[in-house]
């Protein structure tokens, strides 16, 4: 059998591109929960996205406006559970539970009239560039802007964190609301921006999801996908740059176990879905085993309700 | 420049309680100031108010006859009154530096030499550059200190500072207090402890009930006026009766050794001591020398040989703390909400948890609770808990009447042996004599307590016999008679 070389270099963009909404996802939230707040509706507010999106592209046709409005899809949802959790102190979990079950039911009743309609093609970068590095090519060039976007995400989110003065008080909000209160800082407008700012991230990649990778509307087409992103953020122990490696990871072996299962190879097909999620969950425990680090990079009131007057 | 700060006619209202009422105070540069009372007694409120924590119900603050309008702690700030909060306000997991940097709009650059030049001049030593969770309790101050100072304040207000300090950390902290008081920072010092306004102020302000009860200079007070001051009556100094000679012995402990796992953890080596019945040991020493692996060690929370400890003729080294109290032993110990209590439980559901053997308080594995309420109600009024309502969380009770609840669950049913570790931790002159004195009546009933505490005073106001621990070892016990503060002082620093 000849491997044609470019070959290798389409299945690892193809990994590439199924790892951005996990990257993009798992950014958003990385950012909520370095704030302390837990939301879990991370899987409602991408489908949200993907609906908004899709609808947005099929009645406008632009594709500027899909995009945003599916951000602002996001933001609106995850204003919900800002003004739930932040506004009125009602629980994390709970509430975030109730807005992955809200997103997926109010997806799927939006999403009745779009299902079956042909989504459009999405224009794509440096095409021409594709076939003139071998491997390379393939790789870097002719993909979406938000595949850029999602692979620049990492990084400008370990900057944003570690370097800059916002950075900093988002970190400081999610170790000790209190101590962030009494120093000035308004800790309820922190986290109401993070949560607005996960919730545009989600908004993207469920966008991504319905007008690029599959560019169609199915019915819970997240497919879990938001839950992934949340065991990323806290395997990665709020770290971007590794969850960049969780999802690539992820990614990887969900795109290689298709292969597989096509080839037929003699593995129980439960075992090879399952393995993308216990492979990356393994690594992930692996690489962040230091408690010290742990102890360091966990928001200490992650989840926990902040009251003013106390 | 001077700086003169007044504050005039200042009034809280909390639903239930007055937490300040109607105080004026006038402070000027160039003094150290004590506002003094117990815990409660509304010096919290009053300085939360001037940092802008809290907004005062009715009255003004004047800085320099400017009228400030403090709002939230950004105003304080901006109106150079730096505050050191007895809870330490800083962010664990950041660096130092990052802790220092989040409220100032400087360069990082000139941030950094400016902190330098600031430790330099006051002889800190702190590497800016680790989290802070890595720093002793003296350092975390520091940093807080620094905070402050980065602003030049005109005021600097220092919340119940020593409460986490050990002995050398205050006198440093101390010596920084008299520079800055030098360089013309007003300093207000907030305690409860009498010996340390002595030591370090020139002027006193005594608060109690949320009023303001006396302003005087320290030169005309000594340590008995302020204590009747802040408790508002004449306190009756205890004083322990010698106790008879008893050669009954209680409870023996024979070469127990205990090696942690943990590092942090102090290994305990060779201990061997034994109480007679009425008798108090009180074991010394500078905290995280063994005394928390002593007492669970003596407690039960952590099982020994089982023949180590001897106690009633019973060798029990390998019971749990539970079936070690049916053999009559209680346990008092040192973190009052987080090993002593459950702070979200109610007072009710706290006393149910010394479920005793005799107590009933369970049928058939339902929860009696009539029976239950009723025993609490008799603790709360036996032990003057002040409080009536035992639905009460015990988060809401303050240390003195939590600690009050504490030793008379443990002493409702009448152990021989009270073990306790640092009983009066924290608390105020009121709560500590009233837990004094029920010390000392265990003792004349005939029954025996092992005190474990970092309060000298404390131990040799009750012992009759003290050994102090160190390293792990114990030293040789000694009659209390024959020990002063400065002999237990040379032990506790590893001296023969």
């Amino acid at each position: 059998m000849i491997i044609d070389i470019n070959f290798i270099g389409l299945i690892i963009a193809s990994i590439m591109a199924s790892a951005v909404p996990l990257i993009l996802a798992s950014c958003g939230e990385l950012i909520t929960e370095r704030s302390g707040v837990l939301n879990l509706g991370v899987e409602g507010m991408m489908i949200i996205g993907a609906i908004s999106g899709f609808a947005l592209m099929t009645v406008t046709g632009s594709l500027i406006i899909a995009i945003f409005g599916a951000m602002l899809a996001g933001v609106l949802i995850s204003s919900i559970f800002a003004f739930l959790t932040q506004t009125l102190i009602t629980n994390h979990v709970a509430t975030g539970l109730a807005l992955t079950i809200f997103g997926i039911g109010i997806s799927a009743m939006i999403g009745k009239n779009f299902v079956g309609i042909p989504g459009k093609e999405f224009p794509i970068l440096f095409e021409s560039l594709k076939d003139t590095i071998p491997l390379i090519g393939p790789i870097l060039f002719g993909h979406s802007i938000v595949f850029y976007f999602a692979f620049a995400l990492p990084f400008m989110t370990n900057y944003f964190l570690k370097k800059t003065k916002i950075g900093l008080i988002v970190r400081a909000v999610g170790d000790s609301p209190v101590s962030a209160s009494n120093q000035g800082i308004k800790v309820r407008l922190v986290r109401y921006l993070c949560i607005l700012y996960g919730g545009a991230m989600s908004g993207l990649a469920g966008a991504y999801l319905s007008m690029i990778y599959t560019p169609q509307w199915i019915e819970n087409m997240t497919g879990g996908r938001g839950w992934i992103a949340l065991a990323l953020v806290v395997f990665s122990t709020w770290n971007p740059i590794k969850i960049l490696i969780g999802a690539m990871i992820f990614g990887g072996l969900t795109i290689i176990q298709f292969h597989m299962q096509a080839i037929g190879v003699r593995i129980p097909v439960q075992f090879l879905t399952a393995l993308p999620y216990i492979v990356t969950i393994i690594v992930l425990v692996v690489i962040s085993r230091d408690s010290r680090k742990i102890r360091l990079s966990t928001p200490s009131s992650l989840g926990k309700s902040f009251h003013k007057d106390n | 420049m001077n700086t003169n700060l007044k504050i005039s006619n200042v009034t809280k209202i909390y639903p239930g309680c007055v937490a300040n009422d109607n105080v004026s105070l006038e402070f000027n540069s160039g003094k150290i100031y004590a506002l003094l009372g117990e815990n409660g007694a509304g010096k919290s409120t009053l300085v939360k108010i001037l940092s802008g924590v809290i907004i005062p119900d009715e009255g003004e603050i004047y800085l320099n006859k400017n009228n400030l309008k403090l709002n939230s702690p950004l105003d304080a700030k901006k109106n150079d009154i730096g505050m050191v909060f007895q809870h330490f306000n800083l962010f664990e997991t950041l660096s130092v530096f990052e802790n220092l940097i989040i409220d100032s709009d400087e360069q990082r650059e000139s941030l950094r030499e400016k902190i330098d030049s600031i430790m330099k001049k006051y002889n800190f030593s702190i590497d800016l550059d680790i989290p802070v969770l890595n720093l002793s309790a003296g350092q975390k101050q520091k940093v807080e200190i620094i905070r402050c100072l980065i602003r030049n304040p005109k005021v600097l207000i220092m919340d119940e500072p020593t409460s986490v300090l050990t002995e050398q950390e205050t006198s440093e902290l101390f010596l920084s207090l008299k520079k800055f008081s030098e360089e013309g920072i007003l300093i207000i010092y907030i305690t409860h402890k009498l010996k340390e306004v002595m030591q370090l102020c020139d002027e006193v302000a005594v608060m109690r009930r949320g009023k303001l009860v006396s302003v005087s200079e320290i030169k005309n007070e000594n340590i008995e006026s302020l204590a009747n001051k802040m408790v508002g009556q004449n306190l009756k100094t205890i004083k322990k009766k010698k106790a008879k000679t008893s050669s009954d012995q209680l409870i023996k402990i024979t070469n127990l050794n205990f090696t942690s796992e943990d590092p942090f953890e102090t290994n305990l080596m060779d201990i061997n001591f034994s109480v007679n019945r009425g008798e108090c040991l009180g074991i010394a020493g500078i905290s995280g020398n063994g005394q928390s692996e002593l007492f669970q060690v003596l407690s039960g929370e952590i099982i020994s040989d089982k023949n180590c400890i001897e106690f009633n003729n019973n060798y029990i080294g390998d019971l749990n703390p539970q079936e070690r109290r049916e053999y009559l032993m209680a346990f008092s110990p040192e973190d009052r909400l987080e090993q002593a209590a459950i702070p979200q439980m109610k007072i009710f559901e706290n006393v149910a948890l010394n479920n005793f053997k005799s107590s009933n308080f369970f049928n058939n594995g339902l929860i009696n609770e009539n029976k239950i309420k009723e025993h609490s109600k008799k603790i709360i009024s036996d032990f003057n808990v002040n409080t009536d309502n035992i639905e009460l969380k015990s988060q809401f009770l303050s240390g003195g009447n939590l600690q009050k609840l504490i030793i008379g669950r443990e002493l409702i049913t009448s152990p021989d042996l009270l073990i306790c570790f640092n009983p009066t931790w924290g608390l105020d002159v009121g709560a500590i004599n009233y837990i004094h004195e029920t010390l000392i009546k265990i003792n004349e009933q005939n029954k025996s307590i092992i005190l474990i505490s970092t309060d000298t005073d404390e131990l040799l106001k009750l012992s009759d016999k003290i050994s102090v621990i160190h390293k792990g070892k114990l030293s040789k016990i000694m009659n209390a008679e024959e020990v002063t503060s400065e002999k237990l002082g040379i032990l506790m620093g590893g001296a023969n």
